[in-house]
């Protein structure tokens, strides 16, 4: 395992989705620190300048996009494999495709460590700065280290979600304009439309679980934690299994 | 070194019987080609013996052993299916490092395989700049990084320039002389007949026939093409002497040698301006798969049904 394992943090670092999905992903941190840092006098913002919460709310709020990034970046890791054909040369060496299928999820489970680090190495003293800037105070305390740990955990699970989506939808186009769909415009509309409905979905359950943002339209109808936590392990679980059912079973042609 | 033995194979997509009870044995030092038109079901064939395609009956085995029971496959059985079996932005080194990771080969194995295939100056160049005569190189190099004792190629010399065939034919026949079992596909027997020793002829999903190439070249016998002012007086030399000939645009095809037709003509004072032999090999190949296609036969089927 600790082989292939290698084998797949290779083939991560040896192209430049890689690469590209750490600059999309320090671009977009960068544009949400700016636009969710409040303005001098601006009485309209969730947390003002003087609120204890703040670094954890623009911190959170950091994490609304990566989810996104992250499980695309998972799917493109098997995608890539039915694009290109070398998952022929992958199951040549492993015949056993269920522990294939083990290495890539290892493999994104420490990607989206690196990306989660990249997040909070920008978010933290990005925010921090600007906030001094503006006057405001910077605390590390209550809930900050909640969406740290929090942050850490949402990651890893759409990377295992990713990994499986791919090894589901073999098509790339199909699986990266699904996952495109369905993270932005379906659960983006039916979210704040039924937050009934919403906050069971994946995005409603992640929301849930940073309880401070990005809240997508789910104020006053957020899962508890822990119950957020069971949902989105829900998914991964039953990702997980499906793939590791249909995979083995697969010809590939 | 390991003999492949296809026992039975059969594989269904649907309604479509892609390979029909096919069993068959290549031999380790030889060159076995899998011979047969676009669509035979060769490269079904070919998945089904390296665990890609799960049969629907029957077993393609390695040493007795299906390919998901082999221990360190890679270092048992080196293959190479499709030529785009390469991420274009991974230089070649990386993809045959990312190999011999994950078979745990010893390091020097990437630098070892590129300079047997002649690619060690291009080692750090993206594969997508290759050309298809270099990635069927590298698919070689990867094939051959574990020292396999079995190589499974599937259609290797397509796309390849004359100078690139001529290396594959020589690197191929190496190996088997060293005692390797080679198993290749091909549509053509013109490409692999230099270097095959057996073949295996496969149409429709079937096998119709295994036999030495030796064999199937004797079967044969060898033709003539024949030009002459007087066509008509040498068909009816040859009704007259029983042997068999089609009126071509290039003259008559007869089945006979140059020295019988020519002996023929000239006992009959018949002038020809032109008679070479023709190795019909090919032409027996060709008439074996349309032999085993019904829709070449018409009346044949009605016959039947009738």
């Amino acid at each position: 395992m600790k082989a292939l394992l290698h084998a797949e943090i290779l083939k991560l670092l040896s192209t430049r989705t890689t690469a590209g999905l750490l600059l999309a992903t320090l671009g977009l941190v960068a544009l949400s620190v700016v636009a969710n840092v409040p303005k001098v006098g601006d009485g309209e913002a969730p947390f003002s300048l003087d609120d204890p919460g703040l670094l954890a709310y623009v911190v959170a709020i950091c994490f609304g996009v990566p989810p996104v990034l992250v499980v695309l970046y998972g799917t493109l890791a098997f995608t890539q494999e039915f694009r290109y054909g070398t998952i022929t040369s992958t199951y040549l060496g492993e015949p056993r495709r269920s522990r294939v299928l083990v290495a890539k999820w290892l493999a994104l489970f420490l990607a989206s460590a690196v990306v989660t680090t990249a997040t909070l190495a920008l978010s933290v003293p990005f925010s921090s700065a600007l906030i001094r800037s503006r006057d405001g105070d910077v605390t590390f305390a209550g809930h900050f280290w909640g969406v740290v740990a929090i942050g850490f955990v949402v990651l890893a699970a759409y990377g295992v979600i990713g990994v499986a989506i791919g090894a589901l939808v073999r098509n790339q186009v199909a699986a990266v304009v699904g996952v495109i769909v369905w993270m932005t415009a379906i659960e983006f509309t039916v979210i704040p439309s039924f937050p009934d409905v919403g906050r069971w979905m994946p995005l409603g359950a992640t929301s849930s679980l940073f309880q401070i943002g990005p809240s997508l339209g789910l104020d006053g109808n957020l899962l508890s934690v822990p119950v957020a936590g069971l949902v989105l392990l829900a998914y991964t679980a039953a990702a997980v299994a499906l793939a590791l059912h249909i995979t083995p079973k697969r010809d590939v042609l | 070194m390991h003999d492949i033995e296809l026992n039975g194979l059969t594989k269904s997509f649907g309604d479509l019987l892609a390979v029909d009870d096919v069993s068959a044995l290549a031999r380790s030092g030889e060159v076995t080609a899998l011979l047969g038109p676009n669509g035979a079901g060769k490269t079904t064939t070919l998945r089904m013996l390296l665990g890609l395609v799960a049969p629907s009956s029957g077993a393609a085995t390695l040493g007795g052993r299906r390919y998901a029971e082999l221990s360190d496959p890679v270092c048992q059985v080196g293959a190479v299916l499709e030529a785009s079996g390469y991420h274009p932005g991974r230089t070649a080194l990386d993809h045959l490092r990312i190999l011999t990771t994950a078979a745990g080969l010893p390091r020097d194995a990437p630098s070892r395989v590129l300079a047997e295939t002649e690619l060690a100056a291009d080692a750090r160049r993206r594969v997508g700049e290759f050309s298809l005569g270099m990635r069927q190189r590298l698919g070689l190099a990867s094939a051959m990084l574990g020292d396999p004792g079995v190589l499974v190629l599937d259609e290797p010399t397509n796309g390849l320039d004359p100078p690139g065939v001529r290396w594959l034919r020589g690197y191929v026949r190496r190996l088997a002389d060293e005692g390797r079992t080679v198993l290749l596909s091909s549509h053509a027997l013109s490409e692999v007949e230099l270097i095959a020793d057996h073949v295996l002829v496969l149409a429709h999903g079937r096998l119709l026939r295994s036999s030495s190439l030796a064999a199937l070249r004797a079967e044969a016998g060898v033709g003539s093409m024949v030009r002459t002012p007087h066509q008509d007086r040498l068909c009816a030399a040859l009704d007259a002497a029983d042997l068999p000939y089609r009126r071509t645009d290039e003259g008559l095809a007869v089945d006979a040698t140059p020295e019988q037709v020519g002996e023929l003509a000239g006992q009959h004072g018949i002038v020809l301006h032109g008679l070479v032999g023709t190795a019909d090999l090919e032409q027996a190949f060709f008439r074996l798969i349309q032999e085993s296609d019904p829709v070449e036969h018409p009346l044949v089927a009605e016959g039947v049904s009738s």
